[in-house]
This record gives structure tokens, sequence and C-alpha cells, in this order.
């Protein structure tokens, strides 16, 4: 990907998080497909009128040329290859786009390449921006992501024993990570997280299926408190902590669709 | 902390290089050369900067009314008797105020909210000053409340979750126009920029006796 000048590389980025540098520029952590999270700094990209400052917003897809630093790089140009318009302009998508790039951006290892996690954020940040389902989304992005970074929650047979399952309600530990059968649930001292029949089964849906074939998937409203439940316990165990932007997540989660303050004056 | 950091400095020299390299936008080098600077400086300025430093911290308070920063329990803004009172801009610092003051446009009184929405960093709604801003709202007689947050996600985050709170209390909720900033080129525009100045486009006026030429 070096292009004909040396110390200078183009890439794919997602961007995932930056935080003001300076008097005018920002740093930023990027989700590249060869290279894993970077940091890299944006010369002035806070002052009005800079080449750089509207490409490299948060959510953006973006082309860059960066020049390689030994700690840092910086980022010479920028170019919008999707800047996913209706997940920023809307805070219910918005909220869950922030949730999925930070769950991106936990699994992610510095200069490591993470191209699958890379093409799963690109994806699922585009069907954000049309699904009607969002929250099946970001359900279906988790499994996802932990089943591509090796962190798959066994749905099969219990994980303990490895007995096949009985078509029956089970339980879900985070801590041996994944379903359990009655006599191994009571080994142990980690919680448990009920699992339905009917939650298993749209679990072993969702880790088998791709988002357009779970889209419109009618999820019962038991059913999703619990594979919510199941989802986060997992995530959180793996990355090893909470993920921040859920409390956001959770805050609009119910709220009618907000679309942007319409520019000038509005009478209603 | 840092591998740029003078391990051989004095330890009172070390310390301050250490609070210097803790403000916003000032890497280690340019610590040092502060430091150095000041080791140079005539006592007197030197204890007039940290006068200066003591009184910012004793006397500065927050405005109990629009939480800028000032000296007095009540800012200069919100006091001001010709202030227009029925409008309120939110903004997310005190220089936004500064900005916008600067422009003499503006005649209505303001609310700093101390930062912006801001997921990912673990920021919500509560970390800001916007109980303080409903309870205005409630006890003032305010008709328009201007958005002027960042133009970047979280400021739209923070405007669009304002204009959830705020709409239904029957208060009229605007926003600063975004577009494309003057002087730049509209090939380096943005996306989101673009399209943004293409909603809030404005029909060009065209003035008859110059036109007909
Ligand atoms: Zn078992
Ligand atoms: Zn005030």
């Amino acid at each position: 990907m070096t292009s004909g000048r040396p110390n200078l590389f183009t890439t794919e980025a997602v961007v995932l998080r930056h935080s003001d540098l300076g008097e005018a520029d920002r740093l930023l952590w990027l989700l590249t497909p060869q290279r894993g999270v970077i940091r890299a700094t944006a010369r002035g990209a806070r002052k009005p009128g800079s080449k750089l400052g509207g490409h490299i917003d948060l959510l953006c897809y973006v082309k860059l040329s960066i020049r390689e630093g030994r700690e840092l790089h910086g980022i010479s140009q920028a170019d919008t290859i999707d800047a996913f318009r209706n997940v920023r302009t809307d805070l219910g998508r918005l909220s869950r786009g922030l949730n999925i790039g930070e769950l991106a951006e936990r699994v992610s290892v510095e200069d490591a390449p993470a191209p699958a996690v890379f093409r799963l954020l690109v994806n699922s940040l585009g069907w954000l921006a049309t699904t009607q389902n969002a929250d099946t989304l970001v359900r279906w992005f988790a499994l996802r992501l932990m089943t591509i970074t090796g962190f798959k929650p066994e749905l099969g047979a219990c994980v303990d024993c490895g007995n096949e399952l009985e078509p029956d309600d089970h339980v879900f530990s985070a801590e041996r990570g994944g379903l359990l059968c009655p006599s191994c649930r009571s080994q142990g001292s980690d919680a448990l997280h009920p699992a339905s029949l009917g939650t298993i089964k749209v679990l072993r849906h969702l880790a088998r299926s791709d988002f357009p074939a779970v889209e419109s998937l009618n999820i019962g409203a038991e059913e999703r408190r619990q594979i919510e439940r199941i989802l986060r316990s997992h995530t959180n165990f793996v990355i090893g902590r909470g993920v921040l932007s859920s409390a956001f997540l959770d805050e609009v989660r119910d709220w009618p669709e907000v679309g942007p303050v319409p520019g000038g004056i509005r009478a209603d | 902390m840092n591998s740029n950091s003078t391990p051989s400095a004095a330890p009172p020299v070390a310390r301050l290089i250490e609070a210097f390299s803790r403000l916003p936008g000032v890497g280690p080098k340019s610590a040092q050369r502060l430091t150095y600077f000041m080791i140079r400086m005539p006592r007197e300025e030197a204890e007039a900067l940290a006068e200066a430093l003591i009184s910012v911290k004793d006397r500065i308070v927050l405005c109990s009314k629009c939480l800028n920063i000032t000296e007095d329990p009540v800012c200069a803004v919100c006091t001001n008797e010709r202030r227009d009172r029925t409008r309120i801009c939110v903004v997310e610092e005190p220089l936004d105020v500064l900005a916008l003051e600067r422009t003499r446009a503006y005649e209505g009184l303001y609310h700093v909210l101390h930062g912006s929405i801001s997921p990912v960093n673990g920021i919500g709604a509560e970390q800001l000053k916007i109980r303080e801003l409903l309870d205005r709202l409630r006890d003032e007689t305010v008709t328009e409340l201007i958005l002027a947050t960042n133009p970047n996600l979280e400021g739209e985050a923070t405007s669009m979750y304002l204009q959830r709170l705020i709409s239904p209390l029957g208060i009229k909720v605007t926003r600063l126009a975004r577009g494309l900033s003057s002087g730049a080129d509209l090939e380096y525009a943005d996306e989101m920029t673009l399209a943004n100045a293409l909603e809030g486009r404005a029909e060009v006026a065209v003035d008859k006796e110059t036109s007909t030429e």
C-alpha cells in the first residue's frame, strides 16, 4: 500500500475516537484494515475551512494519505468514502453507531491487521444508515465481532461438559463463554443469565446468518431482553470492562426518532 | 512520565515541566521550553504570573444563571438590562461565548454546557449543565433557544438531544446555519458540509437596478 515516496502510505479508515491537540489540531484513533487501530494527528482540523476537518469526524469512512511517524502518524490528505449521513443525523442510529464503533476499537490492537473487523464495521454502519431494526443490527454485530475475533460464545453444546443441549430453557455464563446444561449450571459461582429456548434459537440464527437475513426477524420483548443481557455480559467479559457508549444508547433507545434540528428559524 | 522529559533535571524543574505538560496543547518539548523560559524570568514577573493563577482559581466562579465563567455571582451579560431575555444561545464552552460576543450580532443571553455529549468517552447529558438549562427554561420567559454547539458529531448529538428535551416545552428551537466556511474552496468541502449547505441554501436576491447593466 505504500506509495512511491517513503514514509507515506494510503489507507482506508473509520474514525472511532478523537481528542483535541494543540491550538487547532486533532488526535484521531482510526480503525484500518491493515494496521488495526492507529493514532494519527490532523493538523489544523479544528479550524473552519480546514481541508481535513470535515472529513475526519467520528464514524466517517475515509481514505487517508498518512505520513508515517515513530509515535504518531500525520494525516496529509483525507477524502470521504461514506459519512453515513443517516447515522449521524438521527440520535437513535448515532448512539448505536458509536456503540459498534467502540466495540470494534476495543477488540482491535494497535498495528495488528484487522481486515475482517474493518469490513464488518463498514458494512454495519452502511446497514445502520437504512435499517428499521437498529437494535437487531447491534446484537448481530456484537455476535459477529466476537466470532471473527475468536470469542464466539458456545451456543450449540454445553460449554462445560460438551453434551448436546436438550431443546429447552438453559442459562448462559459469560465467564465460561457459553450455554450450560442443567447439571453444569450449579458448578461454579459465576453469574448466570437465563436463556429461554426462543432466545437460544434467535442467538443461533443471528450467529450463522448475514445481517440482511435476520434484519426483519421478529424478536419478542422477553427474548430481546435476554439476548441483550447475554451479549453484553459476554462482550464486557471479553474486552475486560463495560462499553462506555452503552449508557447513552440505553438512555435514547426508546426515544422516538429524533432528526437533526433544521437550520434557520423553526416555527413549530 | 514522558520519555522526552529531562530525567536529570532538578526536582523543582522537573515538577514545573510536568505541570506544564498537563496543559492542553503543550507537549513535552514545549513544556521544557516554557520551563526554561520561566527560570530566566525576573522574580517579579514570576510572582505576578503565580498571583494571576491563584486569583483565577480564587475569584473565578460560574455565573449562577448562564454558567459562564465570571468574577461575580451573576455575569455581566446576565445582569445587562439591555440584553434580550427571551432568547438563550446554548454553547459548549465559555470560549464560544467570547467568539459570539465578538460578532456583536447577538443580543440575547447564553447558556454554557461545559462540554458536549460524548458517549465513547462516557460523557452523557448528566455531566453537562443541562438540568440547569431546563430550570432556566422553566423559571424564565424564554421563547427561543438557539443551539450553537460545534458542527461535529458530538455537537450534533448534543443539539439533537436538547431539541428532543425542549421542543415539547413549546419553546422555539433553532440552530446556527451550517455550511461552507468563508474562504473555503468548494472542491475541498466534505460531503456533510456540502449537504448542509445545500439544505440551508437561500434565495439569491437580485437587485434589479444593478443587474440591468
Ligand atoms: Zn454441561
Ligand atoms: Zn451569566
